[in-house]
């Protein structure tokens, strides 16, 4: 075993023979070793510990490499001009930023969308609480639900248009409108699905029905509804950007749209950056947030 | 003795969904109404009776064990004396009142612990105690704690306050789940084969808390179990149930002398001679509750495990 070691001394193929180092050397010919098996141990578990964070990050360095590389060895010169490499978009978002139009425009999203998301979640929230309370209420609406949730938003986004004008009103309502169904189907399956045998545990110790829904329905929908309101989030963001192409004066989704006709490439695909951006970053809060009120469901299934 | 429960010529029969019937029946009511079919129309509902013509006393301070085979509708009894379903004839008596509903001197002590996992540990004893109390006081958050922290130690719990049910063994669950039924300090525990989940050695363990916690309150208990050991042991009494539909067989008495001992209850001579009464009683109900095949009826209404025949075929051909 040190034999294959000392012919191939070279450090990348170390760190898989480190445990049967670790056990031949004592024995034979060690003293060498000794040392080696020491950094060899580091660096296995150096190696471990960034390994995932490498793996994770591997996918996103490659696309990136791609991204910078591709365009100027692989595409034709044609393509070339609308496919501009990875530095060139950074230069026209850093242009961009400095100008402070991408902040603009960022401002101008952000307000449409987190004002009807959170017209949504008022919504959806309160209304899927009353319909899951309610069965009577939820065999009328149920077919109707079921219709308009399976209505594309974005398939009435001329009705909005043609109903509420192309200002504000129109993208807040048809951002409002994307993210309602998450967030009310998710509060309403969160309501029923709540473990009879804690309904029946709370109705032993004499809790009113009100005390029932505040103290056991509703804690126990939480993090059913925070699933909800994350796939809102997500759908509030691309149902936005679209809508502001067909018709904005600002917001992402018109900085995009813009930058094309003015046939400013580069400028566009900073535009794109910042959408997935800003969709990452939407999801990373909405991801901890739901953590956040969940903590206690994590070992549920494994603790009982 | 004055009786604390009474149950006269109690029956409850439930209308059961056979077969597939799971499907979401709003768990909220007790399937007493009229449920017919409404989750898939084609199957026609089924009545079982549970209970038939049951009449059992129950004394102040006893400590009542029920046994019976699966399906001899044990939980149907525990259920009615909880005041969470309504006998369909006869009558559920505590202190001489008929039973109309859940009430602050009764508390269930459910198998599967029924712990609200959003709660520490202190946080579920006390949220009996967060309504208004029976003089109409309302307790501050701080005597809650205080309270439900003198009751964890009852059960052995000290010091786990702040933990999570999830945090929890199996047996550290159940303890939780009997402080909070004692934290409002009912007159009567029901304990619905709460022992049942748990490995021997928990449960032996427990069993004698339960017994150190029943001398130390004088609590009426009444106590569901399939263990036969476990109802000698721990019983003044034994009721024996007998198969679907259930009625009450026979009461053991159980004459241990030495009881409080220290001595191993459970290898002496009279130990032993009970366990077999009780066991004979049981031995034939269960052939006979097995070669009907009984299964269990879930609290709403529905009998996952029943098998779409004899019953529901003669209804079927009938309808």
């Amino acid at each position: 075993m040190s034999a294959t070691l000392t012919q191939k001394p070279a450090a990348s193929s170390a760190p898989p023979q480190a445990p049967a180092v670790g056990h031949s050397g004592p024995s034979d010919s060690g003293q060498r070793n000794q040392g080696t098996t020491a950094v060899l141990a580091f660096l296995r578990t150096a190696a471990v510990s960034a390994g995932s964070g490498v793996w994770k990050a591997a996918g996103i360095l490659a696309f990136l490499a791609l991204w910078e590389l591709g365009p100027t060895y692989l595409a034709s010169p044609s393509t070339r001009v609308f496919l501009p490499p990875l530095h060139e978009v950074l230069a026209a978002w850093s242009k961009l930023y400095d100008a402070g139009s991408i902040q603009g425009h960022l401002a101008a999203s952000l307000t449409r969308s987190v004002s009807g998301f959170g017209a949504a979640l008022v919504a959806g929230v309160s209304l899927g609480l009353l319909i899951a309370w309610y069965g009577r209420l939820n065999s009328v609406l149920n077919p109707l639900l079921e219709l308009f949730r399976n209505t594309a938003a974005l398939a009435l986004l001329p009705v909005f248009t043609l109903l509420l004008g192309i200002g504000e009103e129109s993208k807040i309502s048809i951002v409002a409108y994307a993210a309602f169904f998450p967030v009310l189907l998710n509060t309403i399956a969160g309501v029923k699905t709540v473990d009879p045998l804690l309904i029946r545990a709370a109705k032993s110790l004499g809790l009113s029905s009100l005390a029932l829904f505040r103290k056991v329905i509703l804690p126990s929908a939480v993090p059913t509804i925070f699933t909800g309101i994350r796939m809102a989030g997500t759908a509030s963001i691309l149902v936005l950007i679209a809508a502001e192409m067909v018709g904005a004066k600002a917001g992402l989704g018109y900085l995009i749209v813009n930058a094309q006709s003015s046939f400013l490439i580069p400028d566009m695909y900073a535009g794109i950056l910042t959408v997935s951006i800003l969709g990452l970053a939407v999801n990373f809060l909405l991801v901890a947030l739901e953590r956040h009120f969940s903590r206690w469901r994590t070992a549920v299934g494994a603790g009982s | 003795m004055t009786a604390k429960i009474s149950l006269r010529n109690v029956t409850k029969q439930f209308t059961v969904r056979a077969g597939k019937g799971s499907k979401a029946a709003s768990g909220s009511q007790a399937g007493t109404g009229s449920g017919t079919g409404s989750g898939n129309g084609s199957k026609q509902p089924t009545v079982l009776t549970a209970l038939e013509s049951l009449s059992l006393d129950v004394r102040d301070g006893e400590f009542l064990t029920l046994v019976g085979p699966s399906g001899s509708g044990k939980t149907t009894l525990l259920d009615l004396l909880a005041g969470l379903s309504t006998p369909t004839s006869g009558e559920v008596l505590v202190d001489g009142q008929p039973v109309l509903g859940p009430g602050k001197d009764r508390a269930v002590v459910f198998q599967q612990y029924a712990l609200f996992p959003w709660r520490t540990a202190s946080a579920n004893v006390s949220i009996g105690l967060e309504g208004k109390a029976t003089d109409g006081r309302r307790l501050t958050r701080r005597e809650r704690a205080a309270k439900a922290s003198e009751y964890l130690k009852l059960v052995g719990l000290a010091g786990f306050e702040d933990r999570y049910p999830h945090e929890l063994s199996g047996g550290m669950k159940q303890r939780v789940a009997i402080a909070r039924s004692l934290a409002y300090e009912p007159d009567v525990l029901l304990m619905d084969e709460p022992f049942a989940a748990l490995d021997a050695q928990t449960r032996e363990q427990l069993q004698d808390e339960l017994l150190r916690i029943w001398r130390a309150t004088g609590k009426t208990i009444v106590f569901i179990t399939h263990g036969i050991d476990e109802a000698v042991y721990l019983g003044q009494r034994v009721a024996v149930l007998s198969a679907r539909p259930g009625r009450l067989k026979e009461i053991v008495e159980v004459d241990i002398p030495d009881r409080d001992g220290d001595e191993d209850i459970r290898s002496h001579p009279a130990f032993v001679e009970q366990r077999h009464k009780v066991w004979t009683l049981l031995h034939d109900e269960v052939r006979l509750a097995q070669d009907a095949g009984h299964r269990k009826i879930l609290p709403d209404g529905t009998a996952p495990d029943e098998p779409a025949g004899n019953e529901s075929t003669l209804e079927r051909s009938a309808a």
